[in-house]
């Protein structure tokens, strides 16, 4: 590939990537901190843990159903919002933990 | 208000100054969900409802038969595996219905998530009390005193008794069914006598080098969090899945929820299927790595050998006594509504 090809990819990445953003949730103490957060369709939301044992953040919303699997201390886990709504995401381990968010 | 205050200041003198302890004294309220508020009417309501017997296909099983107050909340005659309708055996071991007002999921398997929800399932079991809800509800709308009390309790209901209204009534109930005072509670208010030196060295074991406060946290000794651990080995073949049969998640296999530890003593024989006799064993398997060690699939890391001595685990069942408080003050009724 030549080098202007690659520039011109490498630009496009980046002009797609500047309009989302990524929305950074930690767990922390068995929650989520913070425990709500309003988001646009396309951003992303990165999971860190804090805490010294495993979460596992997922939603059953339909539109946009996720799971991370384990996560366990220290890593962090990132989710695309699909689409518009007001959805919940909890912690398969903890169920007390419970995050709110607004995709518009 | 001033007492939590003073409790907060003390705690500092009893624990350690970097642990949150506030988190080991008792929520202000119990929580209740706004379309049904706690009131007198409704707890006596549902108190007659959760021990009578006429909510069975026989007349012979209430709620309390599998949670007795007399027997910890849980089965009247302690069994490893609930026995009810006509002495037919359910494939789980009866928890005790103390504390349940503060957990957001309900049974071992966490299938439902209010108490609202969670009262009309075993009715309706034939493992347990075998009663359709559309024999029981014309059942219970015959009898004129029942019919009265809902009135009372549930105005709206105009005394015409619906499964809502039953499970409802049941539900206030169960809320007021919340653990005593025990000694580990007035130590925490700062009473540095209430418990026994090696009850005070077991508490330092759990919170510290045994990790059960990683999931048996706070008030209610449960963070109502869900794990295997390691009860059985390898695939789990022939042996329950916990919450892995409500949702093929790959977290949720062989899950169980982790239980209160209040009133501890008095619910033997313990777990999901009744398997422990102890709070020995059940601290050998908590604490040391589970009964099986290896091939355990989906055990949790937490469940890992801390190598508790024998005199380690001797201090920590200790500890678990001081959970013991007093029975709480209940009239079980002896009457019921005609
Ligand atoms: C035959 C025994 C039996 C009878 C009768 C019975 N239960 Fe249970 N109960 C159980 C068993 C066993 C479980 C656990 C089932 C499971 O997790 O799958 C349970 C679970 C529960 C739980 C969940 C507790 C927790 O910590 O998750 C509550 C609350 C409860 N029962 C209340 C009631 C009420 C109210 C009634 C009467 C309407 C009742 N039970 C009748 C045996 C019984
Ligand atoms: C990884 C989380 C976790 C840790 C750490 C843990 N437990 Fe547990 N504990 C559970 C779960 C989950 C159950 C129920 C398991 C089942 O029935 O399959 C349980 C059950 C119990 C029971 C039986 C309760 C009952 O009502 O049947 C006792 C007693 C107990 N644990 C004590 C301890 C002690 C003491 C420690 C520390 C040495 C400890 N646990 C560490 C999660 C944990
Ligand atoms: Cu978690």
């Amino acid at each position: 590939m030549n080098t202007l090809l690659k520039t011109l990819l490498l630009s496009l990445t980046l002009a797609l990537s500047a309009n989302a953003a990524d929305h950074i949730i930690d767990q922390k103490g068995k929650t989520f901190v913070p425990s709500s957060i309003t988001v646009k369709v396309g951003d992303t939301i990165t999971f860190k843990n804090s805490d010294a044992f495993a979460h596992n953040a997922y939603t059953d919303d339909e539109a946009n159903e996720f799971d991370t699997g384990m996560q366990s201390s220290s890593t962090n886990k990132t989710v695309t919002v699909k689409e518009a709504g007001t959805f919940s995401i909890e912690c398969a381990i903890h169920p007390n933990m419970l995050l709110e968010v607004t995709a518009e | 208000m001033i007492k939590i205050l003073l409790a907060t200041l003390l705690l500092g003198v009893a624990l350690q100054a970097n642990e949150d302890a506030s988190k080991w004294l008792r929520p202000a309220e119990v929580p209740q969900p706004k379309n049904n508020k706690m009131t007198p009417e409704r707890i006596e309501l549902g108190k007659l409802l959760y021990f009578d017997t006429r909510l069975s296909a026989n007349d012979t099983i209430s709620c309390a038969t599998c949670h007795h107050p007399l027997s910890g909340w849980t089965d009247l005659n302690p069994a490893p595996k609930a026995v009810g309708f006509e002495g037919r055996v359910g494939p789980r071991n009866s928890p005790v219905v103390l504390n349940t007002a503060y957990q957001n999921r309900q049974f071992w398997d966490g299938r439902a998530r209010t108490l609202e929800q969670q009262a009309l399932g075993p009715i309706e079991a034939d493992v347990e009390m075998n009663m359709p809800l559309t024999t029981l509800i014309p059942k219970l709308n015959k009898i004129k005193g029942y019919q009265k009390l809902f009135k009372k309790a549930y105005p709206k209901s105009k005394g015409i008794i619906t499964k809502e209204y039953l499970a409802k009534a049941i539900a206030s109930f169960e809320r007021t069914v919340v653990s005593t005072i025990a000694p580990f509670d007035k130590y925490i208010m700062g009473d540095s006598n209430a418990m026994s030196k090696k009850a005070q060295a077991g508490f330092e074991l759990f919170r510290g080098k045994a990790l059960c406060s990683t999931c048996h946290d706070g008030f209610n000794f449960s963070d109502g969090s869900f794990h295997n651990i390691g009860l059985n080995d390898g695939e789990l073949k022939g042996k329950e899945l916990g919450r892995y049969n409500v949702k093929a998640r790959a977290a949720w296999y062989g899950v169980f929820k982790t239980p209160t530890l209040r009133d501890i003593v008095k619910s033997a024989p313990y777990m999901h299927d009744g398997s422990v006799k102890s709070l020995t064993e059940a601290t050998h398997i908590c604490g040391n790595g589970g009964r099986f060690i290896h091939n355990v699939k989906n055990k949790s890391t937490f469940i890992m050998d801390n190598e508790l001595s024998r005199s380690e685990i001797s201090k920590i069942t200790t500890f678990l006594h001081a959970l013991e408080g007093p029975n709480m003050k209940l009239h079980i009724p002896t009457k019921f509504p005609q």
